[in-house]
């Protein structure tokens, strides 16, 4: 037997993020520099689209010394023309891990704006210096903050604080990080390329450590119709967030203090003056409809302890047993413990029980999630065999897991709402592809949402041809919520799904100069890693993007073959040009004529595109 | 000084080459014409060409030679991918055409460089080669009636007078017999006139060496007999010329080759033709006789012998499918040697000393050829 005691210890979530930060995608100096990019151009990109604010977006590298060898210490500074962030907002949002505002259903780059925290901790431990985060939310003041976080707990520091006047609105973070530009600098540069890209409506600039300014301006004016905040889908639900959702919807009985019966007595409409008790009721009765739930709760509570606003204050409720219908108090003036029984027939009983055991089954279908009316859930109630109206806060946890594994396995439920997901839209798409490649041939399409575990999702797919587009492909471009997927291509389902394609059934042949770009969007996108780089494979996801797929490639097999026919006739044509006249020369002679045969007729009706059927060697018989 | 009756005979000959060669300028100035007409008008020319592919060549039991079926292919100049081989054909036309009018002759290999002057791009001489066999197909006349020959070379010897009609030499004549070495058979014998001949027979050998043992041992004047030496398989002008001897002539034609299955084709195809030149008429000899050396001489005149070679077999079960090995000495020998797997050149004979070939061997096969 080991005698040995294990320490329990707590550990912060700084803590452990610093012990794991490989996880986020801090592991090296090489993938740090890249994924702090990405965390702030993508929160800065996530705080204007929330706004329908057209984004300006600047990102800096700096070295800080600039002879030094990499890996070294940069500047890396990302300014955007956003909402801002409250000033006593920003030492809790970016001095603490595990704070944030994106906890909402609906799409967005990131979840709960963890990674920018991230990459200001990896930049705290790798140079010991301070985040700088300029805000100013009404285009007048401006606050910067310098900070810094205490790992153990958990809690900002502050370094500086200071104000100033500004004439504009946003958000400059600045964050010294040690990182290798040499290497990372294609897929930064990449990075803001393709991002550009699929936020056609954003005007990005990149000022990198060697000078070199990469801008890329808006060429869409309109910002795509924001994605709404919806309720969970009951297949994409699991006993955690159904725990969650229970606490939620129970009401805290109300603090009875001096307060709150200054906010009854004025609610109520009564005037300083003491009154009885049976007073107080009648005017709560007529009053009830117009009473806010706080109010409604403490007028129940009265009704059973039969106290006036007087004795009221001089007690502290302790407990509200409905199991046993006693309502228990502490008396000051007495100093000792006290109950009262509960009628169940009496009307105040009811509020109490709401407040206490929380909704009935069906009201929490139908209140908490997406499109469940109350038909589907008396429906739903029979499937899990719960009675409709067992209530919430009576489930025991094996009632819970029974169900929430109901809520997954039951058919009837509608398909998730798709209104919030925020596609970029085939029109933006398609201006984003040309403009980039200048192909000579660009098809797009989004296919209609699909679902996959309760998450809704859209696919956009474009496909383009020849111009610019180096040879060599296809190309793929993939996105996730408008964010470029760069590394870890090879596991990827996008790509699964394009190298299962055989490119030659839609007459696309040898080192082909095509890119697709393919967007998946989701309230979840199944990621295979915490880097979040490549996506999984799931079959409804997989399928979709096949069809997509398919559907361009029928249109690029049809282009294809047009261009194909365009080529032979000019291919033809310079046959014709060459070879004719040699015949016309020898036929000449040996038809012992002077003068050629005048078969300019044949070359300018073959000059452009045939029209003729073109006529094959073919064995014909001989009578 | 030559007589009336003579001269006549010469101008008669002449005539005749004359009129052949008005013949071959008028088909192709015809052809020319056609597709002179054609462009005129804005038309693509076009024509067609007898299929040459193995399901279009069948043996014809009348004429005893392999013939080109019905089957014909439109060669077009619409289409791209035929194109260039019709102007490649035009131009050989073109070309054929200056030769024959200025009577002079050409190679296979000429043909190959001579396209270059043209801007006409053969890849290699097997397409060259391939054109000139599509102008065969197309007016069915050989490659020599319009002054392509070949570059193989094989020889005559023996009392027989012809007279030239190539240019330089019209009217000349000549015995065949006055060059121990014997004559090479070219262009201008090809188409020199034959005007007399005492020799009763024309002896077809497969070599080189025994052809001029023969000479030595003058076997024309024994035999009174012809001696051509074919130089292996039998150039088409040599060909030519045993069909012309045999048919102008009336000289009975005999082919003594190897004691081998190759052997036994050189008879074959002087006899009834290759497959190859499926498409030409007139270069068989249908009537002349194989008469050794047979698988059966082997074992009869116990011959020294070599194994046969993979190939050799093969070459056996391969000719035991061809119509022509379907029955009589042909199918009979072709049996016996796959039943020996053994072979006997024509020097074998040389054991049993030098002249034993001509002395014992050759008597004896012609006297059997006359029973053949």
């Amino acid at each position: 037997m080991s005698s040995i005691k294990e320490k329990f210890n707590q550990i912060s979530p700084s803590e452990f993020f610093y012990s794991n930060r490989d996880l986020a995608g801090f592991s090296n100096p090489t993938r740090s520099l890249y994924t702090a990019v990405r965390e702030f151009v993508e929160n800065a990109l996530d705080a204007c689209d929330q706004k329908g604010i057209l984004p300006d977006v600047h990102l800096t590298i700096k070295a800080v010394d600039t002879e030094k060898p990499d890996p070294k210490p940069y500047i890396l500074t990302v300014k955007d023309n956003g909402p801002g962030i409250d000033a006593e907002h920003i030492p809790l949002a970016f001095g603490t891990v595990l704070y944030g505002s994106k906890f909402g259903l609906k799409q967005a780059r990131g979840m709960f704006g963890l990674g920018a925290t991230m990459a200001i901790l990896y930049g705290q431990i790798t140079t010991n210096k301070p985040v700088t985060v300029k805000s100013s939310v009404d285009g007048v003041t401006q606050h910067m903050f310098e900070l810094l976080l205490d790992i153990q707990k958990n809690k900002p520091v502050i370094v500086q604080h200071t104000t100033k006047e500004v004439s504009k609105k946003g958000l400059t973070v600045s964050i010294c990080l040690e990182g290798d530009y040499s290497k990372a600098g294609n897929k930064i540069r990449d990075y803001v390329y393709e991002t550009s890209l699929i936020t056609p409506y954003a005007s990005i600039t990149f000022d990198d450590p060697k000078g070199q300014k990469f801008s890329h301006p808006r060429f869409v004016k309109e910002i795509p119709p924001p994605p709404t905040i919806i309720r969970p889908h009951p297949h994409g639900i699991d006993v955690e967030r159904i725990r969650r959702m229970i606490v939620e919807s129970q009401f805290e009985i109300p603090t009875i203090d001096d307060a709150m019966i200054e906010k009854v007595r004025k609610d109520l409409g009564l005037s300083a003056k003491n009154l009885s008790f049976t007073a107080i009721m009648d005017k709560a009765k007529k009053k009830w409809k117009t009473l806010p739930r706080q109010v409604r709760v403490v007028i129940a509570l009265m009704s059973f302890l039969k106290m006036d606003f007087e004795k009221l204050m001089k007690i502290r409720i302790e407990d509200i047993d409905m199991s046993n219908k006693t309502l228990s108090y502490w008396d000051f003036g007495d100093s000792q413990s006290k109950s009262v029984d509960m009628d169940p027939e009496s009307p105040y009983y009811k509020q109490l029980t709401n407040t206490v055991q929380g909704e009935p089954l069906t009201t929490f279908l139908t209140k908490r999630f997406q499109r469940i009316g109350p038909t589907t859930a008396v429906k739903f109630a029979e499937f899990a065999k719960f009675k409709p109206e067992k209530r919430m806060g009576t489930l025991t946890n094996q009632e819970l897991v029974q169900l929430s594994d109901s809520l997954q396995k039951f058919d009837d439920f509608m398909a998730p709402d798709s209104s919030c997901l925020a596609p970029l839209g085939e029109e933006p798409l398609e201006k984003g592809i040309k403009k980039f490649f200048n192909p000579d041939f660009t098809a797009v399409v989004q296919r209609p949402p699909s679902a996959y575990s309760g998450f809704p999702f859209i696919i956009e797919m474009g496909i383009a041809y020849g111009g610019d587009i180096k040879s060599g492909g296809p190309h793929v471009y993939r996105y996730a919520n408008r964010i470029p997927l760069l590394y870890d291509e090879g596991s990827d389902v996008v790509l699964k799904v394009v190298n299962d394609t055989d490119w030659g059934r839609y007459k696309v042949k040898g080192d082909p100069p095509f890119i697709i770009v393919s967007h998946i969007c989701s309230t979840r996108i199944p990621y295979k890693t915490a880097g979040k780089e490549n996506v999984a494979d799931r079959q409804e996801i997989e399928r979709e993007l096949r069809l997509a797929l398919q559907f361009l490639s029928r249109k690029l097999a049809a282009y294809m073959s047009k261009r194909g026919q365009a080529d032979m006739a000019k291919k033809r044509a310079n046959l014709y040009a060459k070879y004719i006249p040699l015949i016309a020369q020898f036929c000449t002679e040996l038809a012992g004529k002077k003068k050629e045969p005048n078969y300019q007729k044949i070359l300018d009706d073959n000059a452009v595109e045939s029209k003729q059927p073109i006529e094959e060697e073919k064995e014909i018989e001989n009578n | 000084m030559k007589t009336t009756k003579e001269q006549k005979k010469i101008n008669a000959r002449s005539k005749k080459a004359d009129e052949k060669q008005k013949n071959i300028l008028e088909m192709l100035k015809s052809h020319g014409a056609k597709i002179y007409d054609d462009l005129d008008n804005g038309q693509f020319p076009k024509f067609s060409i007898p299929s040459r592919s193995v399901s279009n060549i069948v043996y014809d039991k009348k004429l005893r030679q392999y013939i080109l079926g019905n089957n014909a292919a439109v060669r077009s100049s619409r289409n791209s991918a035929q194109l260039r081989s019709f102007t490649q054909l035009m131009w050989l036309a073109f070309f054929a055409n200056r030769l024959t009018h200025e009577k002079k002759s050409s190679t296979l290999r000429d043909v190959y460089y001579s396209s270059q002057a043209f801007a006409i791009e053969f890849e290699d001489q097997s397409e060259s080669d391939n054109i000139i066999v599509d102008l065969e197909a197309v007016t069915s006349k050989p490659r020599e009636d319009f002054h392509i020959f070949p570059e193989e070379r094989s020889s005559i010897f023996g009392d027989l007078n012809i007279e030239y009609t190539i240019p330089g030499y019209e009217g000349k004549t000549m015995n065949l017999s006055n060059h121990p070495d014997g004559y090479s058979i070219g262009p201008s014998l090809t188409t020199a006139e034959l005007v007399d001949t005492s020799a009763e027979i024309v002896i077809a050998i497969e070599k080189g060496g025994l052809f001029t043992r023969f000479v030595e041992e003058q076997i024309d004047k024994k035999f009174k007999s012809i001696i051509i030496n074919t130089g292996g398989q039998a150039p088409r002008s040599t060909r030519t010329l045993l069909k012309r001897l045999h048919d102008e002539m009336n000289l009975p034609v005999i082919v003594l080759t190897d004691g081998d299955v190759y052997g036994e084709h050189i008879a074959m195809v002087i006899k009834s033709g290759s497959a190859n030149a499926a498409h030409l008429r007139e270069l068989t000899v249908p009537d002349a006789k194989w008469v050794g050396v047979w698988a059966t001489d082997i074992e009869k005149y116990k011959l020294p012998t070599i194994p046969m070679t993979e190939s050799d077999i093969k070459r056996c079960y391969d000719l035991q499918k061809d119509p022509r090995y379907q029955d009589g000495i042909w199918k009979k020998e072709l049996d016996v040697f796959l039943r020996l797997k053994r072979k006997a050149e024509l020097e074998a004979f040389s054991k049993y000393g030098l002249t034993n070939i001509t002395e014992k061997y050759l008597p004896q096969k012609l006297e059997l050829a006359k029973s053949l």
